[in-house]
């Protein structure tokens, strides 16, 4: 699994890294700001025989590339759908169909991860992609746009590649290259009008964008959702943390934030700048990641180690028996690492996808960073 | 002209006939509806010790709706270990734990097949997270368990022949299921644990009609509502009060927070109502 990809830290270089991390304002190995995302470097297009690519490089040297490839394909019809051929439909009963088919299909899009190292069918893997997928149906919007007319769709097909190996968890990376794929992703022009076969225009230069621009101000009107990664260490809130980090994380969510475009609409200004403090942000989906902290090594504090001339206590019954179980029984000593066990309070959890919706927070930080890669 | 050379078959496509239930009264099929209050989960059978040659295992079963032809969702599930772990593979300080969650071909509409599908692997991987904050780890050094669940029947509505989208919200019923059964049967093998880990699901839904609201409701059954919104899955020990694994999914605006703190907090309530019956089952069992 990726996000327990077991990192070889010592118990007392784990207590460290929690004490530091805990601190407040906290401390992170590589001075960044708990909200901090890591300096990326972006760029789009770069493949040509793609519908829409684009690689991103962390500077911790991870890099992904994503991309794009559409197809035409026939729409599977439903039994209740009488209106085969076109024909013998009468007036209102095709217009409900019309309302029906406007849905779209979940299997319109098909998304892989390839981590190097790993099996495609690897849970870890598979996790991400399922994460990553849910997080672009969730609104049943995005499949919308894939709609041709009522008996042909384009089916997509989004490949996701690690290149670099997995130095930290990838979801970020994976999330915002693929968010920027698909700002870049052009289907070509169809020509042809209503139920007909598609037939398209065969000038690129023509093609629409799968997220439509607005023309005056060539900026993208709607965005694909983005995945954020963020952990909290005692009381602390951490944004993109990097492995190390997530190895001493006392819970980590991913969760999935996309922009509501539909209710900015009237707020828009004239110059169409508005919308950088205006942007109305909807929660899509939330998910927990086990943290790779639960399978570190616990330390064991000097009172209870005989190698640093503590007796061995003669004890009772279960205790001496069971020489793990006291140990691990004992309670928590200062600068000693444990493992954490159980869960979090499910107030914690709140305050973590709290802190991300938060206006002006984050999830509009990245959408702004995002914002500022060209896509053309 | 018509071909008159050939036989040719009737124009017009033909399709296999679909009967109405309830042929008299077509318009509660429409206005199908939930028939428990919005805070109560639906009848739950749970049973451990009922496959013998395994260290642990559970049956779990909920009732179906009260509408024909929805079947419940039934689940076994086995738990295999501690055993110590193969000469190859490196040393754990921890219980090394693993989950497979399998539908049986039979179990939905559609046939699923004998390797697991993306969706199952992450129902796994959903598991694993559920039940890692639960089990105690580190007393079993160098050691792991398998915990293998098997659905024999999910509930989905075999009348309604169109997709609707349903499965998606059907995985959540069907992940609360599995960490409620999972956590019967690690009882069952005697594998420690800081408590009983159970799994609630509530959703945001909206009925047919014209003028009903969203409103929340726990352990949903997504055929019986117009549209789902929103639900999330929870995994929560109710004496430490925590969290171990949380799932949301649906469309909430940002600014209402309320919403989603709503939901996490119903699922919680639904988790503590499922906890209640893995609890009188495992007194059963010890007496």
């Amino acid at each position: 699994m990726a996000s327990s990809t077991n990192v070889h830290l010592s118990p007392a270089e784990l207590s460290y890294l929690h004490t530091s991390l805990s601190l407040n304002p906290p401390i992170r190995p590589d001075g960044r700001s708990p909200t901090q995302y890591r300096p990326l470097s972006a760029e789009t297009g770069i493949l040509p025989g793609t519908n829409g690519s684009a690689r991103i490089c962390f500077a911790d040297g991870t890099e992904a590339i994503v991309g794009v490839k559409a197809e035409v394909e026939k729409t599977r019809r439903r039994w209740d759908d009488d209106t085969i051929f076109g024909e013998n439909q009468n007036q209102e009963e095709g217009e409900e169909q019309d309302e029906g088919e406007e849905q779209g299909s979940s299997d319109w899009v098909e998304l892989t991860v390839e981590i190097p190292g790993y099996r495609d069918d690897d849970s870890g893997t598979v996790f991400l992609g399922q994460m990553l997928c849910e997080a672009l149906l969730a609104d049943g919007g995005f499949v919308r746009r894939l709609r041709i007319n009522r008996r042909f769709h384009w089916k997509l097909y989004l490949d996701i590649l690690l290149i670099s190996p997995p130095l930290s968890y990838p979801l970020p990376l994976l999330s915002l290259t693929t968010h920027l794929a698909l700002l870049a992703t052009r289907l070509p022009k169809l020509k042809s009008e209503g139920d007909e076969d598609p037939f398209f225009d065969d000038d690129w230069a023509a093609a629409p964008y799968l997220y439509a621009r607005n023309p005056t101000t060539k900026r993208v009107t709607e965005r694909p959702p983005v995945t954020l990664l963020v952990m909290a260490v005692g009381g602390n809130v951490i944004f993109d943390p990097s492995k190390e980090e997530l190895a001493v994380a006392d819970v980590v969510l991913a969760v999935s934030v996309g922009d509501d475009a539909s209710s900015r609409e009237g707020g828009m200004d004239v110059d169409g700048r508005s919308n950088n403090s205006g942007r109305n942000l909807k929660l899509l989906s939330i998910r927990t990641v086990d943290p790779p902290s639960r399978l570190t090594p616990p330390g064991v504090a000097n009172a209870a180690n005989s190698a640093y001339g503590h007796a061995q206590v003669v004890s009772t019954g279960a205790n001496q028996k069971m020489p793990e179980a006291r140990q691990t029984e004992s309670e928590a000593v200062e600068g000693v690492w444990k493992p954490p066990r159980g869960g979090a309070k499910a107030v914690v959890m709140g305050a973590l996808v709290q802190k991300v919706l938060v206006r002006g927070g984050v999830a509009d930080e990245v959408l702004d960073a995002l914002e500022g890669v060209d896509t053309s | 002209m018509a071909d008159r050379r050939r036989i040719n078959g009737p124009p017009g496509a033909t399709m296999a006939p679909v009967f109405e239930d309830d042929a008299g009264q077509p318009e509660i099929k429409n206005g199908k509806g939930r028939d428990r209050a919005p805070n109560i989960i639906r009848k739950t059978f749970l049973k451990t010790g009922v496959t013998p040659s395994a260290s642990g295992s559970a049956y779990l079963e909920f009732e179906g709706s009260s509408k024909s032809g929805v079947s419940g969702l039934k689940l076994s599930c086995t738990v295999h270990g501690p055993r110590s772990l193969p000469r190859s593979s490196p040393f754990s300080p921890h219980i090394v734990l693993s989950a497979h969650v399998k539908y049986a071909p039979f179990a939905t509409k559609q046939r699923r097949g004998y390797l697991r599908d993306p969706s199952e692997r992450d129902l796994g991987t959903h598991l694993e997270t559920a039940l890692r904050g639960a089990i105690i780890a580190d007393r079993w050094p160098k050691s792991g368990v398998d915990i293998i669940i098997s659905i024999i029947e999910g509930d989905q509505d075999r009348e309604t022949s169109k997709s609707q989208g349903d499965e998606t919200w059907d995985m959540m019923n069907v992940l609360s299921g599995c960490i409620t059964v999972a956590s019967a049967a690690l009882a069952d093998a005697g594998i420690d644990c800081v408590d009983t880990v159970a799994g609630g699901v509530a959703a945001l839904v909206q009925d047919a009609g014209e003028d009903s609201t969203p409103r929340i409701v726990v352990d949903p059954i997504p055929s019986d509502h117009e549209k789902v919104l929103g639900a999330c899955c929870v995994a929560y020990l109710p004496t430490r009060d925590e969290v171990t694994n949380l799932w949301f999914k649906g469309d909430l605006p940002a600014a209402d927070a309320g919403l989603y703190t709503q939901l996490v907090e119903n699922g919680i309530q639904a988790s503590r109502t499922a906890n209640r019956v893995l609890v009188e089952c495992l007194g059963e069992a010890t007496s």
